[in-house]
Formats: C-alpha cells, sequence, structure tokens
C-alpha cells in the first residue's frame, strides 16, 4: 500500500480546515435571517415539527417550509419531539377534516370537529383539524397572534393566563387556553376570517407617475436611490376598515393589481367600534392593536410571497387609507384625544396648531417591523379632519371630486359612516358613529359577509316565510348589512314591524330561518335602528346644511363595507339612504381601496388631493342644535322625511 | 492560462460556468481542474452534487486504479469542495446542501483512512457528538462535525435525542474521550448536566471530557454543569477539542 508523508497530509487538513472555517462563519451569518433548515428548494429538512413546515408540493419528496427569511424563524420550531411526531403525521395523512371516532364532547371549528380531550390546548386541537392558527412565538403566549373567539364552552376551560390578560370576553389565546373538563362542546372562530372581497368595481387606468420607480439598474423613491432593481417594483395599498381590511399588491411598473386579499381586523378583541378600541388602546394593553394588524399583515404578505414570483424586498411602498383610528393605530400613534371632545387626532392638532404642512404621514416601514424591502415607506393618506379620515379622503380620489361639478352625496357606510356633500367647488364632510349593527356586531345573528352570510331577503307572503341567498350559497350562519337592510325593509312593506321596530304581536322575537336558528330580536331591531340613525343624521343634516333636497341630488356615491351589496330600493324604504331616483345612486365598491391605489400610482392625485382635503368643511353633527330630534326621527324605520 | 473547454467533466464545466462569477476566483478554479484527470473531474462532481454513493464509488475505483490518495485528495474531493465553499458564500446553494457535500466528501476519505494508518498517521483523536435527549436540532452539532472531521478527528455522531445511556455505550464501545453535546433549546439544555451526572454513576466521568454547545449555553453554564470545555461556535470547537484532548493526555 502506497505511504503518504505525514507534513503532505497535514496541508491537506489545513486547506480544508480553511475552507469549511469560511464556510461555518458564513453559515452563521446566514442564520440570523434565514432557517438554516432551509435547502435551495425552499424545502425543509429539520427532523423536528416546525410551523413553517407545510405538505411536500406536488412532485416534490420533502415538506415545504413557507417562512421568508423573516426576522426570527426559530420562533416556529417546535420545542418538543411529540411535537415532530405530531406534524409527521399531520403532513402524512394530511387529511382536511378529522372526524372522531365516538360519541363525547367535541372541539369545533366551523364545519370540521374532533374529540375533546383534557389537558389539550385549543392550538392542539386546530393542529388536529388541519386549521391554520397564525402564531410567531412557538406557541408561548409572546406573539399574541393566536387569538380565538369561544362561541361555546369557556368553562370547560383553564382560566386566562397572565399572558392573556389583554384579553376579555370569550376571547383566548389558542396556545394558552387548555381543556380541562370534558363535559360540554367548546366552538371556537379564528378572528381572521376572509370576508368576501370587496375589490374596486371600477379598475380604471391611472396615469403611472409613482414615488417608486425604476432608473436603469437601481430604484427611487422621490429623487433617493432606494435600493438596486430586483426585477419588479410593487406597492401595496390598504384600507384600514375597523371591521374588514383589504389591500392589494400592485406592479408599480405597469399599473397592474397583482393580488388582493381582504380579512377581518385582527383587532376585534379590542371591541368591535372605533371608541372601543380608543379606550382599549389608552390601556395597559397600549401597543397591542398596533401589533396585531402588524403581524396579521405580515402575515399576508408572507402568504403572497410564498405563492407568487414575489419577494418582500420588491415592495417599496405601502400606501395606507382608513379612518383616523385606524390610520393613526397602524401609525402607532395615541390616538386618545379622537375618543373625546372635539375628537381631533394629534396629527390634526399639529395641523391645526400650524405644526405641520398637512395630516399626512410618512414613516419608514421597518419603524414597524413590517415586512418589505428595508428602505419601504409607508404613505398615511391624509385625513379630513375628526372621524372623516383618510377613507374618506380616498373616496374622494376614487369618484374622481374634481369633476364633480353637480351636488353628489358620498355615504361611506361602515362601523362608521362618512358622509360628503357638495361640488368640486365646496364640500361639507361629517362622520357618524353608526357602530357595528350592519357590520356582524351587537346583532344576535349579525355576521361580516363572510361565506353562509345571508345577503338578501324576499318574504314570500303566501308561504309565510323568508327566501333568502346567502353568500357562497351554503346553509345560513348569519345575516350580514346587505341582508338586515332587505329584512327590515320586508318586514316593514308587509307590516310585520312597525316604524318604531315593535314586531306584530309583540313578538320579542321573529323567526327568520327557522331551520338554521336564525332569529331577530326586538332588541337586535333596536340596535339597528340607531345605527340607521346615525346614517340618517349625516345625510340630511348635511344636505340642510348645504342647502338641497334629495331631488337636487345629481349622484349619490355608495361606498365601502356592504354598501355594495345594498339593495337601494330597501335602504331607501327604511330611510338609510336619502330618497333620491335609484338610477342616481353609484356604488363604487371599494372605493377606499380603490383611491388608495390611485394614489399608490400617481403623485399629482396626491398632491391634487391634498389641496381638496385642506378645503373641507367639516360638522360636527352632535354640536348641531336639533340633533336629538333628527335622531330620534331617524331612528324610525320609514323613507327619510325631508321637509325643509 | 486555461480556458473552461479544457475541463473535460461536463457538470464541473456547468458549474463554474453557471456558479462562479468573480473573474479572477473562475480563472482560479478553471486552472485548478483544467490539468486533472478525468476520474477527479468525476468525483469533484459527484460531491458538488452531494451524491455520496458515487463518491464513495469512484473514490475507490480511483485508488485501485493506483491514483495516489493525495492526488485524490487535492484533485477530487478539495476542489470539489473549493466550488461548493464559492456557490454558499454566493448564496446559490445553503447549509442542506453544504452538509450534503461533506457527507460525500467523507465517503472519499473513509477510503483514505486506511492509507493514513498504513502510513502510521493516525487521526488526531476520537470524538462522540450528539444533541442531547429531547432536542431534535442538528444543524449546528453537524457544522461542528464538519469543522472537526475537517481537521482530522475521528468523529462517531450519535444524531439528535441522544439519551445518557446512548453517550455512555458509544464511550465505551468507541473508547473515546472526548464527548460533545450539543442543545439548542433552554428546556433541553439541563440533559447535558444529567449527561455527564450519568456518567459519573456509572464511574465514567473521570475517563472523558466533556464539551457542550449550543445557542442557549454560555460559559457559565457549561461550567455549572460541569462541562469541561465550551465552544460558542463550530471553529471554536475543533480548537477546543485539541485543547481537552491535550489536556486528557496530560492527565493520564
Amino acid at each position: 500500500m502506497e505511504k503518504i508523508d505525514r507534513e503532505e497530509f497535514e496541508k491537506r487538513l489545513a486547506r480544508i480546515s480553511d475552507l469549511f472555517a469560511d464556510m461555518v462563519q458564513h453559515a452563521d451569518e446566514q442564520s440570523k435571517t434565514r432557517c438554516p433548515y432551509k435547502n435551495r428548494f425552499n424545502q425543509c429538512t429539520a427532523k423536528f415539527g416546525c410551523q413553517n413546515k407545510r405538505p411536500p408540493r406536488a412532485s416534490e419528496s420533502l415538506p415545504a417550509c413557507v417562512s421568508d427569511d423573516a426576522l426570527d424563524y426559530r420562533g416556529a420550531w417546535e420545542a418538543n419531539p411529540q411535537g415532530y411526531e405530531e406534524m409527521r403525521d399531520q403532513l402524512q395523512s394530511d387529511s382536511s377534516a378529522v372526524s372522531s371516532e365516538g360519541g363525547g364532547p367535541r372541539v369545533i371549528c366551523g364545519d370540521q370537529q374532533c374529540s375533546a380531550v383534557e389537558g389539550r390546548t385549543i392550538f392542539d386541537c386546530a393542529d388536529q383539524l388541519s386549521v391554520a392558527v397564525p402564531t410567531s412565538c412557538g406557541r408561548h403566549g409572546h406573539c399574541h397572534e393566536c387569538v380565538v373567539q369561544i362561541k361555546s364552552g369557556m368553562q370547560a376551560l383553564s382560566q386566562p393566563t397572565e399572558a392573556e390578560s389583554f384579553l376579555r370576553d370569550n376571547y383566548r389565546l389558542a396556545c394558552q387556553a387548555v381543556i380541562q373538563k370534558t363535559e360540554s362542546d367548546i366552538e371556537f372562530t379564528l378572528l381572521r376570517r376572509s370576508p368576501r372581497i370587496l375589490t374596486s368595481s371600477v379598475r380604471r387606468q391611472v396615469e403611472r407617475e409613482p414615488m417608486v420607480r425604476r432608473q436603469g439598474d437601481e430604484v427611487l423613491y422621490g429623487g433617493e436611490v432606494i435600493d438596486h432593481y430586483r426585477g419588479h417594483v410593487y406597492g401595496l395599498a390598504i384600507d384600514l376598515g375597523t371591521t374588514t381590511v383589504a389591500a392589494e399588491l400592485v406592479d408599480l411598473e405597469s399599473g397592474n393589481v397583482v393580488y388582493e386579499v381582504s380579512f377581518e381586523n385582527p383587532q376585534r378583541f379590542g371591541g368591535s367600534d372605533i371608541m372601543h378600541r380608543i379606550s382599549y388602546d389608552g390601556g395597559e394593553a397600549n401597543g397591542e392593536l398596533h401589533r396585531a394588524i402588524i403581524n396579521t399583515l405580515n402575515a399576508e404578505i408572507r402568504s403572497f410571497c410564498a405563492q407568487l414570483p414575489v419577494t418582500r424586498h420588491e415592495i417599496y411602498e405601502i400606501v395606507v387609507v382608513g379612518n383616523s383610528t385606524m390610520r393613526d393605530i397602524f401609525f402607532n400613534l395615541d390616538v386618545q384625544s379622537i375618543g373625546q371632545k372635539p375628537y381631533k387626532s394629534s396629527i390634526e392638532n399639529e395641523y391645526l396648531n400650524g405644526n405641520r404642512d398637512s395630516t399626512e404621514l410618512v414613516e419608514l416601514a421597518r419603524t414597524f417591523r413590517l415586512y418589505t424591502n428595508r428602505n419601504a415607506r409607508v404613505f398615511g393618506v391624509p385625513l379630513i379632519a375628526s372621524h372623516v379620515g383618510a377613507d374618506v379622503t380616498a373616496n374622494l380620489v376614487a369618484m374622481d371630486v374634481s369633476s364633480q361639478s353637480d351636488v353628489f352625496l358620498l355615504v361611506d357606510a361602515g362601523t362608521n359612516t362618512e358622509v360628503v356633500i357638495g361640488t368640486s367647488d365646496r364640500l361639507i364632510a361629517a362622520s357618524c358613529p353608526a357602530g357595528p349593527a350592519f357590520e356582524g356586531g351587537v346583532v344576535t345573528y349579525g355576521m361580516p359577509g363572510c361565506d353562509g352570510a345571508i345577503e338578501s331577503v324576499r318574504y314570500d307572503a303566501k308561504a309565510r316565510r323568508f327566501d333568502y341567498k346567502t353568500i357562497g350559497d351554503g346553509p345560513p350562519q348569519g345575516i350580514c348589512g346587505s341582508g338586515l337592510i332587505d329584512l327590515l325593509a320586508e318586514l316593514r312593506r308587509y307590516g310585520i314591524m312597525t316604524p318604531k321596530g315593535v314586531f306584530a304581536d309583540k313578538a320579542r322575537e321573529l323567526e327568520i330561518v327557522s331551520d338554521y336558528g336564525i332569529t331577530l330580536s326586538r332588541k337586535d331591531a333596536s340596535e339597528l335602528a340607531q345605527a340607521k340613525a346615525a346614517n340618517y343624521c349625516g345625510q340630511i343634516i348635511l344636505m340642510r346644511k348645504f342647502g338641497v333636497k334629495p331631488s337636487q341630488i345629481h349622484k349619490l356615491f355608495l361606498a365601502g363595507g356592504f354598501a355594495n351589496y345594498v339593495d337601494s330600493g330597501s335602504a331607501i324604504d327604511i330611510g338609510f339612504l336619502a330618497p333620491v331616483p335609484t338610477d342616481r345612486i353609484v356604488k363604487l365598491g371599494n372605493a377606499a381601496l380603490q383611491g388608495a391605489r390611485e394614489l399608490l400610482l400617481s403623485q399629482s392625485r396626491r398632491r391634487a388631493i391634498g389641496k381638496v382635503v385642506q378645503s373641507i368643511e367639516h360638522v360636527e353633527l352632535e354640536t348641531m342644535s336639533d340633533f336629538f330630534e333628527v335622531f330620534v326621527e331617524g331612528c324610525q324605520f320609514k323613507p327619510m322625511d325631508y321637509s325643509e | 492560462m486555461a480556458e473552461l473547454s479544457d475541463i473535460q467533466n461536463e457538470f464541473v464545466r456547468q458549474e463554474i460556468e453557471e456558479y462562479i462569477e468573480r473573474e479572477g476566483e473562475r480563472q482560479h478554479i478553471i486552472d485548478l481542474f483544467a490539468p486533472t484527470k478525468p476520474s477527479m473531474q468525476a468525483i469533484a462532481a459527484a460531491l458538488l452534487d452531494g451524491q455520496h454513493h458515487t463518491v464513495d464509488k469512484l473514490t475507490r475505483a480511483a485508488l485501485d486504479d493506483n491514483v495516489g490518495a493525495l492526488e485524490v485528495m487535492d484533485n477530487g474531493l478539495i476542489a470539489g469542495m473549493a466550488i461548493v465553499g464559492i456557490k454558499f458564500r454566493e448564496n446559490f446553494i445553503f447549509v442542506p446542501e453544504v452538509l450534503a457535500c461533506a457527507r460525500a466528501m467523507k465517503a472519499g476519505m473513509a477510503h483514505i483512512e486506511p492509507i493514513l494508518s498504513a502510513s502510521g498517521i493516525q487521526p488526531i483523536g476520537k470524538v462522540i457528538m450528539g444533541t442531547v435527549k429531547g432536542d431534535l436540532h442538528d444543524i449546528g452539532k453537524n457544522l461542528c462535525i464538519m469543522m472537526m472531521r475537517g481537521a482530522g478527528f475521528e468523529v462517531i455522531d450519535l444524531g439528535v435525542d441522544t439519551s445518557s445511556d446512548d453517550f455512555i455505550d458509544a464511550v465505551e464501545e468507541h473508547e473515546a474521550g472526548l464527548v460533545g453535546m450539543s442543545a439548542l433549546l433552554t428546556t433541553t439544555m439541563p440533559n447535558m448536566g444529567r449527561t455527564i451526572e450519568a456518567f459519573i454513576d456509572a464511574d465514567l466521568r473521570d475517563d472523558v471530557k466533556f464539551m457542550v454547545g449550543g445557542a442557549p449555553v454560555t460559559p457559565e453554564f457549561a461550567e455549572d454543569m460541569g462541562a469541561d470545555g465550551y465552544g460558542d461556535n463550530a471553529v471554536e470547537c475543533v480548537d477546543l477539542a485539541k485543547r481537552l484532548l491535550a489536556a486528557e493526555a496530560a492527565d493520564t
């Protein structure tokens, strides 16, 4: 056998050691941002379980990794070998629904269920049901992303832990809620259901002159070089509603919408209307609402980056619209002053005091740990006044306010309804705190416009029953805004309910869909009456202020939330909308999102709307001397009576 | 100056073409490969592809064909690894691929070991390595093993979720004087101390040195649990192992 010289061999070892030392150093550096178990095909090679692990993609053998090089991927790692076994079994079986054998109490989520087993967390059950609960801390109660609503069976769960002290009512963290008693069923829902996507109905082409553009091999924000060109320049337009959030990923070079998504606002645990959110944010849990929306958005960005040939580094600008409170919580600003008279945000106060030029906001996205390019900016569209926020500004962009020479009325119906009246020369705005009754809150069987929501209702007088249509045509789970308006109108048309909301035969409750136990109570009717009255007051007071009658309104623009699906006739019959001829009603779809997209694409539109916003007059409805009388009148379910 | 076309192996040519962008570096690698035998290029190609069975077969065949062991190392294994290093540095491949290449390299080195011992060259030491009980994270440990093998250690890899008994059995079976333990979780870190205690109970503590590492482990923890040394990273791990073995030799 050949002999090897020791010295020569040691030279080779030194060479190998040098090579390896460089690699190990690089591995160390890289592991700060990229999970070391993720291979070049973004597959997972880890022997342990991980939240980012998914069943193998078609024709692949290793599990897929859906982590993108996030700030900390370690949080997703499963701590114990059992976790890994479970995850492996789950990946292998990849069964969508686990039907549990035998009787006994169940854990239910949507149409899936499994046995309730003592000692398991709700998160464990969600895993078994293949229900994806968001998390980023490895289920230790730190990230606060896994909030679930316990519909029933609260008493079967362990007491809320320290980590859950920011939650109230029947909200729990899935990772902390442990099944203690197996006596009754436990039903939970995720906060993040997917409502029907309200995409902009009009996708008009806008002149393309975005803030962020490519110049050769560079990407510029304004005049500043912020990155090298990576193949695309994307922007995100986001409409932050109190109840739902909608976003579009826009290719800033072509102007095309590449992806759209909408979801329930994850801040629901802080209350369903603005005032509750403000008081929640002023308490010990300050910052939770901001974190909740940022985390959810980051999860959305990760998810579409995994599906599309898009990397987060190619997202350079985010345009945010929303009412004053939503926008400012997004920017992590103190919103307490919006909650108290005279309802002005800190930004508006600074503007009014001359300490800033406008109410728009610009911030680096990384300040909020938004998962985008390092140098991406967030543009907060200027707000108008008080609660009349950036969403209304965006509506005005979408309806092209500067071309409106005839009188128009804009109604953005939502948890907070905003109304604007005028022409391109003079504009008056007001906001009306309607509350969430038409958006899925407070009404017993109310729900947002998700699958299973009754969206339209007709009364069959002969059969004495209600015919209805649900979103997605599945079995009804509740009634959304457009369905409620139809229902109220039909109840009036057939005399089943008086204008004051009293049911025939003094019934306390009406059966709407008896097969599914869906009812409407007197209390529900009263909540709806008040929400409707807020809409009524806004419209009638502004018409008075501007000095026009409904017949003089040339166009009634309907924006936001469920308004797009509302039957105009029904809305007019119960006094939800001003009685203009229905052919003058223009449904804008999600105009706020459309406006946000146009502002993302066009700097000249930003400048133009900035000027318009500063010229708008604002009316404080409550300060009108006869506000209370108008409100009481507005509580009646009958067409708006305009006598002046 | 050699040209890319002077390299006969197509796979190697493609790899250079595709992944080595810096001009000087590219020329260096081309010069390195151009004069080598096709059989050596084939070993490098298989290593680059992470095919350890192929490297095993080709190395055996080359040695049987009377190619010198040093030539196999230089022109096959190390030359291949040089390209791996560049691909990794430029983020064309990641840690799992690098470890696959390292495993392929080990398959080749396995045939060279008997020649080394016949030449009177012994491994510089024998080390038992494993991730402790309850812990399934192995990347850090695997990088350490790669470094140690590269430095001339004989490493017995016990893998993940290693019980105290597994460590004890391995030490007895292989007569190793050094044990390396890794843990990535604060919850499993105490199992390092428990393993050391198990060695004390088995009356084996004096026969071995323990070195520990992993994200949550600090020098203080290492000392508290009674370990002999702590390594902050895989590079340090090699020096630490050398020091501990020297101390071990001095002890006996």
